[in-house]
């Protein structure tokens, strides 16, 4: 079946729960497996019976593979592999690996121990399920088995962001994950080659805008540190550690002298630690094929960013902190929160996403006194900032990245498609291709032309030379012939196999009757063809192999006898040798 | 990189709020529609233009906890697409409804900005009866439960037609060739026009063809092309009148044969593409106009105590944004295509340059800063 199918999974039109089926050439991979962090019941996970119905998830999936550690990408994962149960093998780069059962483990903590959800994945499954990762380098083509190969492609974003192409034979898909095409101080931008795939997937969440430049966020950021940092007031911001924290510090660094800032800036504990470990992989992820232009320096060495020391927390005057973790639940950042959080020269950047039942999220939604531990009421004086640093290719992205790999087609998914239909026309008239938009649960199929390498006998060839015209790739030629294909090619396509016979007469002089020529017909051959299995049947009948020979009176004369020989295509040549052998005449019988 | 990070650092005093945008394609329409959507629309004559309605990044919509809501990217809520290009768009209000006008200027178009789709339809086409060659019809709205287009390239080619029927209802019945640069309705029964040679006149259109103008010789002796704009917010002169020579005269519509006043800009004249002029009234500020069309700033002038002619002024706020961030055209320094003031927010403008970039900015006033 010369056709793609792609199903993006999940209940609803709701961005964030990334999870897609592709079938391609027989194949079934499973792209992304992410959480909806909107939801607290089943509706955050992607709709997975729409697989299931087929029976096992590891006999019906060739493999699953995960693009990015954000957990809208790999949040359902143990939930997937242990729950539902999977144990196939799943593909994400070294970074990846190395980051998802920490983000996954944090969250496990938040969801069961913040929110007391029961029917969540355990601690172990995590481990589990991280025991079936396989890790890719970048650009490294891997085999999934002998038909089914991937690749990952630099997609920025964040550490261990990949791209992904599936490819089996000559049809190929590419699918996004997240990623951008405006380089970010850290980590570059997003980059891959000509690859013509027959359909390129792109998250869609972020289409239908138009991105404010990083100069301009960054700025903003800036503002918002000084005039904290002038009225004498301690600037908090919690990161997760890795990534948004060596960008915001390398932001910092270049600035603080230029603004003329005297004000400490201080990195916490857990943070350097981490940072060690971030550095490691972080180094072995950027040496790969790709431009080192943003790499100018060692991202740990900071002139005004000192270690910080819980101590400093109560010192009096400005200061700016970079404590973990992200979300405000737990931890550094949270003891450093609640002490500074009464004073309104104060102010918290949050720069990302929180999820919900953090004090991350609780103060973003505006709420203003918290209930902690014990009861204890904890009055929010100080200013919360809202930033969003995290890197989404907007529409001008998307061209350019279509641009780059040149697809047959391409696939928008999480984007509503009365809102899309624009874009839609853009990509189509642009690049002249066709651009599809699923909705979740909905299938779309993709016919393609697959090029089928046909092997031809040198007779044929020679025949069809010998008419005189030389091959060109322009111009296809129609050749008679017979197409042979082998037993499982047939069964895919549902064709009935035809079996060739092919039959020769051959006239003997022979006055007796037809019984008796087959006699000599069969004491002749066998002993002629000693390594050969000769048989004589009760019907008269002779066979070799699979050849046949029957003898029968001539019509006209009855002198002479004719016999058929016929044999199958597979038994040619035994039936081209045992022709011209009968041609021969038969020996005299001693009568 | 340097220059660009002395001006970012100088930002954060110059300016409370900015937003810097890359749009595919360079603009010179930004028309608003209500106080949170813009149209903003290609020029290029070689291939298919994009008219896009954007809505304004919530962030700067958001009236209270402007801190909470980290949205600063602009939403492409509807596109279309124009075969020719499109050097002027205004939008029928009360309506779904927006006239384009551009070269080739055989006709004007109409679209439909509709609900249930985000595509940008054609409804129709408005002949322009004139063909005029390399000039392209102005183009202004006079809204009412009929709505009617006022167009012309020039003064006798001016007419106003009825948006449904397409008749036309009104004609300036002049020969007069001269080339038209504005026009502006403001209100029922009048609009002004503004010449490319500085010649002024308020038109009532319940009469036959008899504009108060500046027919003395006017600010337009001195040469160059002219742009203007009525408004003005103020107990002031409330007509200004840009020269490519860098000269802006203000204007009272009683008298417009004695300009108020008459003062030269500090730009580097004459402009390099004098089509390109802009000055606009700030809708929220006493006497304060914005100008550009001589490269890449927008200039913001406090004109409230001006007076007699021929002195130099200097800005008020100076807008370098498009020269110091980089474009998506590195080589060729941007000339500013446009400029609009936001209707509610006093010192919010909107700018965009031929690089195709597009700056929301909101400028901090540094007489009154502390």
């Amino acid at each position: 079946m010369p056709e793609i199918r792609v199903t993006p999974l999940g209940a609803g039109q709701d961005v964030g729960r990334s999870c897609i089926l592709v079938s391609i050439a027989g194949k079934n991979v499973m792209l992304d497996c992410g959480m909806h962090m909107g939801f607290n019941d089943d509706r955050r996970f992607p709709d997975f019976s729409y697989i299931t119905r087929n029976g096992r998830l590891t006999d019906f999936l060739d493999c699953v593979i995960i693009s990015h550690f954000h957990l809208d990408h790999c949040g359902a994962l143990p939930y997937f592999s242990e729950m539902v149960g999977y144990d196939g093998p799943i593909y994400m780069t070294h970074p990846t690996q190395a980051i998802c059962p920490i983000l996954l483990e944090d969250y496990r903590k938040i969801a069961v121990d913040k929110k007391g959800e029961a029917n969540f994945f355990t601690s172990q499954m995590i481990k589990d399920c991280m025991k079936k990762v396989v890790a890719v380098h970048l650009h490294q083509t891997v085999q999934v088995d002998d038909e089914l190969e991937i690749k990952a492609y630099y997609a920025g974003h964040v550490l261990g962001a990949a791209m992904f192409q599936i490819k089996v034979g000559s049809e190929s898909v590419v699918y996004t994950g997240d990623y951008n095409m405006t380089p970010d101080r850290h980590l570059g931008a997003a980059w891959i080659d000509k690859c013509r795939p027959n359909l390129l997937i792109t998250e869609s969440t972020y289409a239908t805008t138009i991105r404010d430049s990083k100069r301009c966020r960054e700025r903003d950021f800036l503002k918002k540190v000084h005039e904290a940092v002038e009225r004498g007031g301690k600037v908090l911001i919690p990161v997760f550690a890795l990534g948004r924290a060596q960008e915001l510090c390398i932001l910092l660094e270049t600035f603080w002298e230029r603004m003329n800032l005297k004000a400490p800036i201080y990195f916490s504990t857990g943070l350097t630690e981490k940072a060690n470990h971030y550095y490691k992989l972080f180094i072995t992820w950027t040496n790969q094929k790709i431009r080192k232009t943003f790499v100018q320096r060692n991202m740990f060495e900071f002139k005004h960013i000192k270690a910080f020391d819980r101590a400093f927390a109560d010192n009096p005057g400005p200061m700016v902190v970079f404590a973990t973790p992200g979300m405000l639940h737990a931890g550094q950042s949270l003891q450093i929160f609640r002490k500074w959080a009464g004073n309104e020269k104060n102010m918290v950047i949050m720069p990302g996403y929180c999820v919900q039942g953090t004090v991350g999220h609780k103060i973003l939604s505006g709420q203003r006194k918290l209930e902690m531990e014990g009861r204890q009421v904890l009055e929010v004086k100080m200013q919360v900032e809202y930033m969003s640093f995290s890197a989404h290719a907007d529409a001008k992205g998307i061209m350019q990245l279509v641009g780059q790999a040149e697809p047959e087609s391409v696939l928008l998914v999480h984007g509503e498609a009365k809102k899309m239909e624009f874009l839609k026309q853009k990509i189509e008239q642009e690049f002249r291709v066709n651009c599809y938009m699923p909705a979740n649960g909905e299938t779309v199929t993709l016919p393609t032309s697959p090029s089928i390498p046909v092997g031809i006998s040198l007779g044929l060839l020679k025949r069809e030379m010998a008419q005189g015209l030389l091959p060109d790739a322009k111009k296809p030629r129609l050749l008679h012939g017979t197409l042979i294909m082998k037993d499982s090619a047939l069964k895919e396509l549902g064709l009935v196999e035809h079996q060739l016979r092919f039959t020769c007469r051959v006239h003997l002089h022979d006055p007796r009757k037809e019984q008796e020529t087959a006699m000599r017909v069969y004491s002749h051959l066998k002993s002629m063809l000693k390594d050969h299995c000769v048989q004589h049947l009760p019907d008269g009948s002779v066979t070799v192999e699979s050849i046949l020979i029957q003898a029968a009176a001539h019509s006209e004369d009855p002198g002479t006898k004719v016999l058929l020989v016929s044999w199958t295509y597979q038994d040619e040549e035994l039936g081209s040798y045992l022709t011209s052998l009968l041609k021969k005449g038969l020996p005299q019988a001693p009568s | 990189m340097e220059p660009e990070e002395d001006w970012l650092v100088e930002s954060l005093r110059l300016y409370q709020d900015f937003h810097a945008f890359d749009l595919s394609g360079a603009t010179r329409v930004l028309e608003w529609i209500g106080d949170k959507g813009v149209f903003v629309a290609g020029y290029e004559s070689l291939k298919k233009n994009e008219i896009l309605h954007l809505i304004l990044p919530l962030r700067l919509s958001v009236k209270e906890n402007q801190g909470l809501c980290p949205e600063r990217d602009f939403k492409v809520c509807h596109g279309g697409f124009s075969d020719t290009s499109v050097f002027d768009l205004k939008h029928v209000p009360d309506t779904r409804l927006l006239v384009t006008t551009g070269l080739p200027s055989s006709y004007l178009h109409v679209w439909q900005v509709t609900e249930d789709s985000d595509v940008i339809q054609a409804v129709s086409s408005i002949a322009v009866q004139q063909k005029e060659g390399g000039l392209w019809p102005r183009v202004a709205i006079f809204s009412s439960t009929a709505p009617r287009v006022l167009h012309g390239a020039r003064l006798r080619s001016l007419n106003i037609v009825d948006l449904e029927t397409q008749k036309t209802t009104y004609t300036s019945g002049v020969s007069d060739s001269e080339e038209l640069s504005s026009l502006q309705v403001l209100d029922a029964d009048t609009f002004a026009f503004c010449c490319a040679s500085g010649r002024l006149g308020l038109v009532d259109i319940r009469q036959k063809w008899a504009p108060s103008e500046n027919l003395s010789p006017g600010p337009g002796a001195a040469g160059g092309r002219w742009y203007a704009d009525v408004g003005g917010r103020g107990p002031g002169p409330s007509i200004a009148s840009l020269g490519s020579n860098g000269q802006l005269c203000l204007l009272d519509p009683r008298d417009l044969g004695h300009p108020v006043s008459s003062v030269q800009c500090s730009v580097s004249a004459p402009s390099p593409d004098p089509e390109l002029l802009r000055v606009t009234w700030a809708p929220g500020l006493d006497g304060c106009l914005a100008i550009s069309g001589f490269d890449g700033t927008v200039q913001v002038y406090d004109a409230t105590s001006w007076d007699g002619v021929g002195s130099q002024v200097d800005p008020l706020f100076t807008h370098r944004g498009h020269i110091f961030l980089e474009g998506s055209q590195i080589d060729t320094a941007p000339l500013v295509t446009t400029h609009t003031w936001h209707p509610h927010k006093p010192r919010t403008l909107l700018s965009a340059a031929s690089d195709a970039s597009l700056h929301v900015w909101d400028w901090v006033d540094l007489r009154v800063a502390s």
